[in-house]
């Protein structure tokens, strides 16, 4: 009895000593391959075709496809983490195309083979890729139309990619062709005619985005979004601000020396101000900056609204 | 069992007993007697623990999802519920389905058993429906386990609740298949090699439209005649995987749904119809 005491007590004493030095190693391990490891992450690649991962997953494609939307949304966060880190006081959001989302069209092509009908990262495409990538945002949304027929919200964001990038006859004729689908709703006709007719005016873009922020389910494409709108209300703002600007220099013969000086001008042209400095406040909240020297006024650093 | 099946009969005392064959219903009974055992055998061997698993993993699942799967923890809950259901089921079939026959004969309960009013035929359609059973207690349970989880991360009633059944379903046919094949090969063949060979037939049943499509590229008549052999003698397993489908609110059209049960009932006669000539052939001696 004592004897089989004696062995219990050595057993737990070994397995406690071999965890603590498990602990240890893990850490030095940790410690002395820092590099290493933030090496490899940077210079990650995907070694397998969509069509491979598809075959090998075999009965748990959509499980896979999970696993790569998740891994997709992870890429793009931790790109967004570190840019804010090593660019101190801007938002990586507000330009996805210095974040080199190099992997992004890749992740989200095995999603979407994997998945077909997962409708989530032919959305995201649509928000990011057009940043850096067009052409595989477009191909991306054309592949899901072609899985998905039916799908009216990815004409809508089909149409959205060729309004981004100015050709307009395609937008619009690409929300006239969703706009025949069942269940779409009436703004996308409405869509297609505005688009022709205005092109890239801030009324359509404001619409467009609106549209696209209401039927979205995803909540950081709706983040993006929201975003957008406020770059439209801002492009407004800003365009009141100069108004407000050009009649000072045109009254005094000199550009404000500081914001506190045009305060009361602008919150009669409709603006936020901050009442302690006289500051205009973007619509993210942030005060917009003034470039004396040009008399001009434009985005602080700190804003979150997007630049371009 | 039951004495009533073990009884022999004899109308001359002096003449030694002979071994009447039971009727159809006494032939019922004892299948029904030897499934039951094995079903209980399988809860005492605490198969059913794997439950245990399960529900940790959608617990965690339907808790931590939310925030690493963009407003997207419905499907991946599905996917990931449905999936372990159909692993954990493979992994039960095989490994319990390729112990069932070898069991027997290692602990020699097979002679006993053998030596009743049972054929072999039946005594392995018996074990096949037990662990059947076992399967259906499993798959079922973790259906409510992913209804559940779907109810709490959607916060209420939702359509996939119930759209996701028939998926279920089909991964409950999926299993029997692959319970018939782990009962063939253990009937001639050793558990671990019986479990290599079952597990490579799953993997192949998925890959079957790439072997006709390789087939269909190949040049050559006998390399073509062979992949295409293949492809029809080796189980189809795409009729029954709808849980990406099932993800998306989807049931499967009646009629492929009735396809895949007339097609699991008739893979699974032959399977059984296989084992149980192998199995008369051996000699237990």
């Amino acid at each position: 009895m004592m004897r089989d005491r004696g062995l219990l007590i050595k057993g737990i004493a070994v397995i406690l000593l071999g965890l603590a030095a498990v602990i240890g190693l893990s850490r030095w391990s940790d410690l002395h391959h820092k590099d290493f490891s933030s090496a490899s992450s940077q210079e990650e690649q995907l070694y397998l075709q969509a069509k491979t991962v598809k075959r090998l997953s075999l009965a748990f494609n959509g499980l896979a496809a999970d696993w790569y939307w998740m891994r997709s949304l992870q890429y793009v966060g931790r790109k967004v983490i570190k840019y804010e880190e090593t660019q101190p006081g801007q938002q990586g959001l507000n330009d996805l195309g210095a974040l080199d989302l190099r992997l992004l069209p890749s992740l989200l092509r095995i999603a979407t083979t994997l998945d077909p009908q997962f409708i989530a990262p032919y959305e995201y495409g649509a928000m990011i890729l057009p940043t850096f990538n067009r052409d595989e945002a477009i191909a991306l949304l054309q592949s899901g139309i072609a899985e998905n027929p039916g799908a009216w919200r990815l004409y809508q964001h089909l149409g959205y990619v060729y309004w981004q990038g100015q050709e307009y006859t395609k937008a619009s004729e690409t929300y006239s062709a969703g706009a025949k689908l069942p269940g779409a709703p009436k703004w996308m006709a409405e869509m297609g005619a505005r688009t022709a007719a205005e092109g890239g005016s801030r009324g359509a873009a404001r619409e467009m985005y609106q549209h696209l922020y209401d039927e979205s389910t995803d909540e950081k494409v709706k983040e993006l979004l929201a975003r957008r709108l406020m770059q439209v209300d801002s492009f407004e703002e800003r365009d009141r601000i100069r108004i407000v600007l050009a009649q000072y220099v045109q009254q005094f013969g000199k550009c404000p020396a500081s914001w506190r000086s045009v305060a009361a001008n602008l919150q009669r042209a409709g603006l936020a101000i901050n009442p302690a400095t006289g500051e205009p406040l973007d619509p993210s909240g942030a005060p917009y900056a003034l470039i004396s020297n040009k008399c001009e006024v434009d985005l602080r650093l700190d804003s979150r609204v997007p630049y371009k | 069992m039951s004495a009533k099946t073990t009884q022999a009969t004899s109308d001359n005392p002096s003449e030694p007993a002979t071994i009447k064959a039971p009727d159809h219903a006494s032939a019922l009974y004892l299948i029904a007697a030897i499934a039951g055992n094995t079903f209980r055998e399988a809860v005492r061997d605490r198969v059913l623990y794997n439950l245990l698993l399960f529900a940790l993993l959608l617990i965690g699942g339907a808790i931590f999802l939310g925030e690493l799967s963009g407003g997207q923890e419905a499907k991946i809950i599905v996917d990931l519920g449905l999936s372990a259901t159909l692993l954990f089921g493979v992994f039960i079939a095989i490994f319990v389905g390729v112990g069932l026959v070898y069991k027997e004969i290692e602990r020699r309960t097979l002679y006993a058993i053998l030596s009743k009013p049972v054929s072999r035929g039946r005594f392995l359609f018996g074990k096949y429906l037990g662990l059947c059973l076992t399967l259906l207690v499993n798959v079922l349970v973790m259906g409510v386990g992913v209804s559940l989880a779907l109810a709490y991360v959607t916060k209420g009633l939702n359509p996939l609740i119930f759209s996701i059944w028939p998926a279920v379903f089909l991964i409950y046919f999926e299993l029997a298949i692959i319970t018939g094949v782990a009962l063939l090969f253990s009937s001639f063949s050793s558990p671990a090699l019986s479990a290599l060979l079952t597990f490579l037939v799953f993997i192949i049943g998925h890959l079957s439209a790439d072997l006709k499509s390789f087939a269909s590229s190949l040049g050559g008549t006998t390399a073509r005649w062979f992949f295409n052999a293949l492809y029809y003698l080796l189980p189809n397993l795409a009729h029954y995987s709808f849980i990406t489908p099932a993800a998306h609110g989807q049931t499967p059209a009646p009629g492929s749904f009735l396809m895949a049960l007339l097609y699991g009932c008739v893979y699974v006669a032959v399977l059984l119809t296989a084992a149980t000539l192998i199995f008369n052939q051996r000699n237990f001696k």
